[in-house]
């Protein structure tokens, strides 16, 4: 067929599986170090390979038909990939994130035969597939391989509490992947076509059809659900906290602002055409989204155990880029995009530290660690950098992404979202910079409500030096630091509108410098607060005390472990959304 | 065909899926549970296999009867395998947790099954904790 | 959340849902009216572009080969979670002795029993090999094959008891049966790249219609998703009745082996 860079795109899911299926085959023969050398150039061979289509995308999307089956008069026959710069990318970013996290995790599971590294390249596989298809059930299949690799992970310590989040997860996103297929049965028997662009223009053939927006409402509940959005953020907590920090890495890191990604697309490209789904957007996306952000934030500051405060950290940040597609815009999916890859990053390299706390120091619960990280000084230049980066201190490619993102709501006048945005950003800055803190310094001797959050003793193998762990670290958030601006600043907005099928517009627009400043005022006195509660004089505390306790415990009973309660909420989650496409 | 059979195969779909999201928000048993879940699997089953549906067709086999017989939907069937595997890989991957999670807590109820808790007691005495080694995971 | 609670809830949600539920159903064409284009076109076409007589078969192997590569490796990455998480706390040792209900008599295996699985393995083995091999002219399949294969090796067990089909069984053939079925299915995606064709591309001889030996490299693949498939699922239920096992020791030596 063709031997120019779009005979490039099949093989960066290819070669993960050969891998994969020969490290299987020979499982037993394998000696010591070779799975990580194999899994770390497999990783990396992703990476440069979604690097060199990245590049060769930006002059124009390109599109591969597996099988040689191209479409005949107008009919789609077979799957096709279609890559625009932007998943190009996203692509890159999560085989870079890849090889470092199998660099940091080096040796850790040496004793399952490579088990473990041929579930991580599945599961990188299975991300880099989601990115690149255009075709709906391809999409679902790719959601659910890794899906189920993310299960496996995800229980991987054999704990009470892992086994019961990774059920937890499992069956909240089991019934995702249902819905989606739902939602693709639904699609499918109205278009007569699985391909996006096949699928896009019968949508924009046939006006306002019931049909069309139920399917929109199984298929976009379950993305957010994998994008753990208010109401269906409940399985995330259980499982990030749960799961071995080199696999939360990658789950904090890429898995769950790939759902979100993947929400961006299916709602630019296969339901623009749709004016009922499009008219229920705005205040579908800035709602959930503003709700998610506050309350990640809020429940990410009230936590002890330092991979649960990160893992609701996580929600909060999604809640941000859902309502960055909330404005429905290139400038708004732009910023969105370069916020997954600046998230990515950041978030990455916290959970790398909560590992080396988990190896070196044999806990992770903050209290517990109080001023036990003295003698690891790098690991807390680390964090507190990391922890400002996180609230938006304005330098890097996340404060580039909240930038943008800001910009495109400010401009659409959203000041909700930007308001939710602000104030998620710096609780979780105040969150991890509280930790930093009481763990690297020995502040704050008398914990506050965060001493009553749920906490287990965990302790990770300690069998690589310190600065196995730290260099990746350092190395994603050099990652997040040194990228030039200018670089960024030029391709976005083209790659944005290539990404969503619109033409290319050149405006640009910045939201104002000094909201990223609240955000980071927020979290110094958020951290302040937590560490010095016990200096400040007693008519400042007690009306903070009584107004943060209440809702804490009822945000704590909410969030009850149990599926029976997880299952309601998703009910009513899928109803909410499907309510709010019936009146618009 | 009557109003019945035209909306039947669909209603019964919406129906599988809601008595399987109702066994698995009153589970208290982890292998119902895990039968719940493939209630609601079923659902897609039937479904899709409606969808792909048409009155007079024959199978998408074309060795008895030519090609050019009409038949029904060969999409809908591939995708349905497709859904088959992936509920086989669900159940055994639930099933591997649920052994687990007997071996571990001697339960099978959910409701006994909480991803971490608070911790009992004052948290300054930190150093107790320590001792219960064997309630440590190791690794 | 008391299950009261829980109940209210969904019923809440349901009485909202069913509305939309019910514009969604009357929305749709009505059940056995039409097939979509899609579908059509290919009912219309593969059987002389593919030589195949099975449809469904076509789509799986060749028009959306992708989606079967990816369902492949689903299973694959089940069965390698399976391992890991069994193996984690159990170890890769096996030991002798089974698990006893104390107060459950153990009723020696009759002769009869053990007669008709050594008729019937070898039988469904067959019957399993028939199904993979007529891929592409019945209702058969790799997968279909491999499922039906993987059972032949359950009713030896029925027959032999564990403990020989054990001894017989090696956990790292399965792995790579599993692994190498894996492996040929990718390669038939990778191999016609070489020849400048695209991913998959059918570029085997195709055979003739209506015979056992048509639809050229689907041939190829179903034998890799059918090898993959036995092996996986042998290894699935070998994993499973692993657990049936008494542990060697009390104090749980996987913890340390995870």
């Amino acid at each position: 067929m063709t031997l120019g860079p779009s005979a490039l795109l099949p093989l960066p899911v290819a070669i993960p599986l050969v891998f994969c299926a020969v490290m299987l085959a020979t499982a037993h023969l394998l000696p010591g170090r070779l799975p990580d050398i194999l899994a770390t150039l497999a990783a990396l061979s992703v990476a440069i390979l979604s690097g060199m289509i990245a590049v060769h995308a930006a002059d124009g999307p390109l599109v591969y038909w597996f099988g040689g089956w191209e479409p005949r008069d107008g009919v789609h026959l077979g799957i096709g990939f279609g890559v625009d710069a932007a998943s190009g990318w996203i692509a890159a970013f999560i085989g870079v994130l890849y090889v470092l996290t199998f660099i940091f995790a080096w040796g850790f599971f040496d004793r399952t035969h490579g088990h473990f590294h041929i579930l991580m390249l599945l599961f990188l596989a299975a991300m880099i597939g989601f990115c690149f298809t255009r075709d709906m059930f391809n999409l679902f299949v790719w959601f659910e391989v890794m899906s189920v690799a993310a299960f496996a992970l995800t229980a991987y310590h054999l704990e009470k509490s892992a086994l019961s989040g990774a059920i937890n997860f499992t069956v909240i996103n089991s019934l995702a992947g249902f819905l989606m297929l739902g939602g693709i049965g639904l699609i499918y028997a109205q278009t007569g076509s699985l391909d996006f662009e096949g699928i896009a223009s019968a949508v924009g053939r046939g006006g306002r059809d019931p049909v069309v927006a139920g399917a929109f409402c199984l298929v976009a509940t379950a993305l957010m659900i994998k994008g753990a959005i208010v109401p269906f953020q409940f399985w995330l907590a259980d499982a990030h906290a749960v799961a071995p920090s080199p696999v939360s890495v990658i789950f904090s890191g890429a898995m769950v602002s790939l759902g979100l990604f993947g929400l961006a697309k299916v709602s630019a490209v296969v339901f623009a055409g749709s004016d009922q789904v499009q008219h229920a957007l705005p205040t579908l996306l800035e709602g959930l989204g503003s709700i998610t952000a506050i309350l990640g934030g809020w429940m990410a500051l009230l936590q002890r155990h330092m991979k649960r405060m990160l893992a609701f950290s996580t929600i909060s940040h999604a809640g941000i880029m859902l309502t960055a597609l909330g404005a429905l815009s290139p400038a708004g999916t732009g910023g969105m995009l370069v916020y997954v890859v600046g998230h990515g990053l950041v978030k990455g390299a916290l959970f790398m530290i909560a590992g080396i706390l988990l190896a070196t120091r044999a806990s992770i619960d903050e209290i517990a660690l109080r001023g036990l990280g003295r003698g690891i000084g790098p690991a807390g230049f680390a964090m507190a950098l990391a922890g400002l980066l996180l609230c938006g201190l304005p330098i890097g490619v996340l404060d580039q992404g909240t930038r943008l993102v800001q910009g495109a709501l400010w401009h659409q006048e959203r000041w909700i979202a930007l308001a939710a945005g602000a104030i998620g950003a710096g609780l979780t800055g105040a969150a991890v910079l509280r930790a930093t803190g009481r763990i690297f310094l020995g502040l704050g001797p008398d914990p506050g409500d965060e001493g009553g959050a749920p906490s287990e003793d965990e302790r990770e193998k300690a069998n690589r030096p310190l600065w196995v762990m730290l260099g990746p670290c350092c190395v994603l958030l050099a990652f997040d630091v040194g990228l030039p601006a200018s670089l960024i600043a030029n391709a976005t907005p083209e790659a944005a509108s290539a990404f969503m099928h619109q033409p290319s517009v050149s405006a640009k627009a910045e939201g104002p410098a000094w909201l990223t400043w609240i955000s980071v005022a927020l979290a110094l006195a958020g951290a302040g607060y937590g560490l010095f509660r016990t200096r400040l004089p007693k008519l400042v505390i007690r009306p903070l005390r009584a107004t943060q306790s209440v809702p804490t415990r009822a945000l704590e009973l909410l969030h009850s472990g149990l599926i029976g309660d997880y299952a309601a909420w998703l009910a009513i989650g899928v109803a909410l959304i499907a309510s709010i496409l019936a009146v618009s | 065909m009557s109003v019945v059979s035209n909306i039947l195969p669909y209603a019964v779909a919406v129906w599988l899926f809601g008595a399987g999201l109702y066994g698995i928000a009153t589970s208290r048993n982890l292998i119902h549970l895990v039968g719940c879940l493939g209630v609601c699997q079923s659902a897609t089953y039937v479904l899709l296999l409606g969808l792909g549906y048409r009155w007079g067709s024959i199978a998408p086999i074309f060795y008895d009867h030519p090609p050019g017989t009409p038949a029904v939907d060969p999409v809908m069937q591939a995708l349905v395998l497709t859904d088959i595997v992936v509920g086989a890989t669900l159940t055994a991957l639930l099933l591997v947790l649920t052994i687990q999670v007997y071996k571990r807590s001697g339960s099978l109820d959910p409701e006994k099954l909480r991803p971490m808790r608070a911790r009992q007691g004052s948290d300054r005495a930190e150093g107790s904790d320590r001792g219960h080694d064997g309630k440590r995971t190791v690794l | 959340m008391t299950p009261r609670i829980r109940v209210a809830l969904l019923a809440l949600a349901g009485v909202v849902l069913l509305p939309g539920a019910a514009a969604v159903i009357t929305g749709l064409p009505p059940f056995g009216a039409t097939i979509a284009q899609y579908g059509e076109r290919i009912n219309a076409i593969t059987p002389e572009a593919r030589h195949v007589a099975n449809m469904v078969s076509a789509i799986n192997f060749d028009l959306r080969g992708l989606d079967t590569l990816g369902e492949e490796f689903m299973l694959l990455a089940a069965i390698t979670g399976t391992v890991v998480l069994l193996r984690g706390r159990r170890g890769e040792g096996n030991t002798e002795r089974a698990l006893r209900r104390p107060g459950r008599a153990v009723i020696p295996r009759s002769e009869a029993v053990v007669l008709v699985c050594r008729i019937a393995g070898p039988l469904t083995a067959l019957f399993g090999l028939y199904v993979v091999v007529h891929a592409t002219v019945t209702p058969g399949g790799g997968f279909q094959g491999g499922v039906i294969l993987a059972s032949g090796t359950l009713i030896i067990y029925l027959g032999e008891g564990y403990a020989g089909w054990r001894d017989a069984v090696r956990s790292h053939w399965l792995d790579g049966l599993e692994g190498g079925g894996a492996l040929l299915f990718t390669l038939c995606g990778l191999a016609p790249m070489l020849t400048g064709a695209a991913f998959m591309q059918n570029i085997m001889p195709l055979g003739t219609f209506r015979d056992l030996m048509s639809g050229g490299l689907m041939l190829v693949e179903n034998l890799g998703v059918a090898l993959a498939v036995a092996g996986g699922f042998t290894q699935l239920f070998l994993e499973f009745m692993e657990e049936t096992r008494e542990a060697d020791e009390l104090d749980e030596p996987g913890e340390e082996s995870a």
